[in-house]
């Protein structure tokens, strides 16, 4: 007897399936062969701050474009500018400005988006605002008594980020310089602890990404400073004014062209920008403007 | 006998112990039914299986603890050889991305937070051993035993969860500060070890002989006097053995430290201050180090490591020497 192990018409979407499956191995293939500057096939390289953006732009740009794939990596920013203009990556991602000796590469810069990070205190700390300097004495631990800078006759509880983290290392680059973070401060893994510690404790000081000082998911609260007078808002941010900000760059050698261009246009669209970009901590490099 | 039964029934136990090797070999002649006929083949082959089996059990055990030290002595042993064993367990400043790998901030602060844990601990879980052992009723004995058992369950991410959003917060209210600190971490260990001190606090409690609880009370010693003269002390091997195994989960606790210490990476100056010990560096450490700084995580691991040999070798050693007395 033959062996009905199949309907017939299973058979032929079984067959269907694997021919299909077939010819797209032998597409995928034929990508694979091609090398890194071949049109389908993008190579994004840099910091690993703007690799939350980079990367889900990239999976999204897959899902609307199939065929075309972009492959992101977080080196860190000098690495990425490095690669760019060795012509190993065709874009460089970075969280800094290009440095002197780095001008003469010929790359373009896009800019993608705006980081900005908010001191932050408990909303019943009397202190409203702090200079730049006072706020770098208070985390490298030479003022240690909220009195000093016009508060409460209390100790100040330091709350710090790990290593890891992005917004520590920005912080210390913009507010410490080569200054170094008082070694007894609280050390707390993500930006949600910091903001709930804060949050509850009325002597206690720490930093986060401007995008996360208000919460959707929270009814605790915590007050952004006002540093050197600039209240830290979309518009200081976007028109430079907030001192503790940096903009996200994407470095290309020479204008973007093909599909460096369409992945560019792709993050800069306002799909990618009012969500996927906000939903990071970022601001929208358009934010502001309008 | 005329005590009460349990009691009488757990006493005898021990004793018990000495007929159970002619015990166990005694159902065996019913089996070759004429006495003297050898097992079947089929028999011969089982048993040497199962016996097989089990040597292989024993050998898995042994085998991930012998990778596991080779694994970790052969990745940790780099930074030995680079900086020096004096200057890695001695030096004063645990700052790897500065190349600072001094790592006795962390040593004394393990111990300390393990000390302190057990201060608080270690009474609690005697006092709860003796309860369950000398004073429950059997009603009271079933429902906080298995309560302390349960204690032995939770997982410990879930003693620090409770720690950050519960026990923080409060301390921080009562003294200031944030709450983060070895206060925080001491509360929350010394219920975390609570169950494994009780648990063999109390077999070495009834493993005591009933003759000697009679002795006591026929000598006219109230109960008091009889726990804390004779039922203790008669006790004690044991129930130091208990507290190392207690100051083992101590010192090893991560998860639960982690939330609630602080993690700065200094000896505190104070018991409301931050700080950071020898287990709790390396979660906050190892998902980003690289170099140098991950080779000296093992090579925190092998302190570790060694650490837990001494409290292991330290109750093997007293557990001889208590036989040796008795």
């Amino acid at each position: 007897m033959h062996p009905r192990w199949l309907p017939v018409k299973s058979r032929l979407l079984a067959v269907t399936l694997v021919a299909a499956a077939l010819l797209s191995s032998a597409v995928v293939a034929g990508c694979g062969r091609s090398a890194s500057g071949a049109t389908d096939q993008l190579t994004v390289t840099g910091s690993t701050t703007v690799l939350p953006i980079a990367e889900v732009a990239a999976e999204d740009f897959m899902t609307a474009n199939p065929g075309k794939s972009v492959l992101v990596a977080g080196v860190g920013s000098s690495a990425g500018i490095e690669s760019v203009s060795s012509g190993t990556s065709d874009i460089g991602t970075s969280s800094r400005d290009l440095k002197p000796e780095e001008a003469g590469l010929g790359l373009v810069d896009t800019k993608i988006a705006l980081d900005a990070i908010a001191v932050i205190v408990n909303p019943s700390n009397p202190v409203d605002s702090l200079t730049t300097s006072q706020v770098a004495d208070i985390f490298e631990g030479k003022i240690r008594n909220w009195k000093e800078v016009g508060g409460l006759d209390q100790e100040i509880g330091l709350v710090n980020r790990d290593e890891a983290s992005g917004t520590r290392e920005a912080f210390t680059k913009i507010v410490l310089g080569g200054g170094d973070f008082d070694p007894t401060a609280a050390v707390l893994p993500g930006t949600g602890q910091v903001r709930s510690v804060v949050a509850q404790s009325p002597t206690a000081i720490g930093y986060i990404s401007l995008g996360f000082v208000e919460s959707k998911f929270t009814k605790e609260r915590v007050k952004a400073l006002v540093i050197d007078g600039i209240a830290p808002d979309e518009n200081t941010v976007a028109a430079g004014t907030y001192p503790i900000s940096r903009v996200l760059h994407f470095f290309t050698k020479g204008e973007p062209t093909g599909l460096t261009k369409e992945y560019i246009d792709f993050v800069l669209s306002s799909k990618i920008q009012d969500e996927v970009v906000r939903d990071a901590g970022f601001l929208p490099i358009s934010a502001g403007v309008k | 006998m005329d005590t009460g039964s349990d009691l009488t029934g757990r006493d005898v136990a021990p004793d018990m112990c000495a007929d159970d090797g002619e015990a166990m070999r005694a159902p065996e002649p019913p089996r070759k039914s004429t006495g003297l006929t050898k097992i079947t083949r089929a028999t011969y082959l089982k048993e040497a299986a199962l016996q097989n089996l089990f040597l292989l059990c024993a050998c898995v055990a042994v085998a991930g603890v012998a990778l596991i030290f080779i694994f970790v002595g052969l990745k940790g042993w780099p930074i030995f050889a680079k900086i020096g064993l004096l200057e890695f367990l001695g030096g004063a400043t645990w700052y790897p991305t500065k190349e600072h790998f001094g790592i006795l901030p962390l040593i004394i602060n393990s111990l300390l937070a393990m000390s302190g844990a057990l201060l608080l601990g270690a009474p609690l879980a005697v006092g709860t051993a003796v309860f369950l052992s000398e004073v429950a009723s059997p009603k009271a004995r079933s429902i906080v035993r298995p309560a302390v058992e349960l204690l032995a369950g939770i997982p410990s991410v879930v003693y620090g969860f409770f720690g950050l959003v519960l026990l923080r917060p409060i301390i921080a209210g009562l003294f200031g500060g944030l709450g983060f600190g070895l206060l925080t971490v001491w509360l929350i260990l010394a219920v975390m070890i609570v169950p494994t001190i009780a648990t063999l606090t109390e077999d070495a409690l009834r493993s005591v002989p009933e003759g000697i609880r009679e002795a006591s009370y026929s000598m006219g010693a109230t109960k008091w006097q009889t726990i804390w003269r004779v039922l203790l002390p008669a006790a004690k091997i044991g129930i130091i053995d208990a507290v190392i195994l207690g100051m083992g989960r101590a010192i090893g606790e991560t998860m639960a430290v982690v939330m609630v210490a602080g993690n700065a990476r200094v000896i505190p100056d104070g018991i409301l201050k931050p700080f950071l010990t020898l287990t709790t560096v390396i979660v906050m450490d190892m998902p980003y180090a690289s170099g140098d700084h991950r080779t000296a995580l093992f090579g925190v691991a092998i302190v570790l490591f060694i650490i837990s040999m001494l409290f292991v070798a330290a109750i093997r050693v007293i557990s001889r020497f208590g036989k040796g007395m008795s």
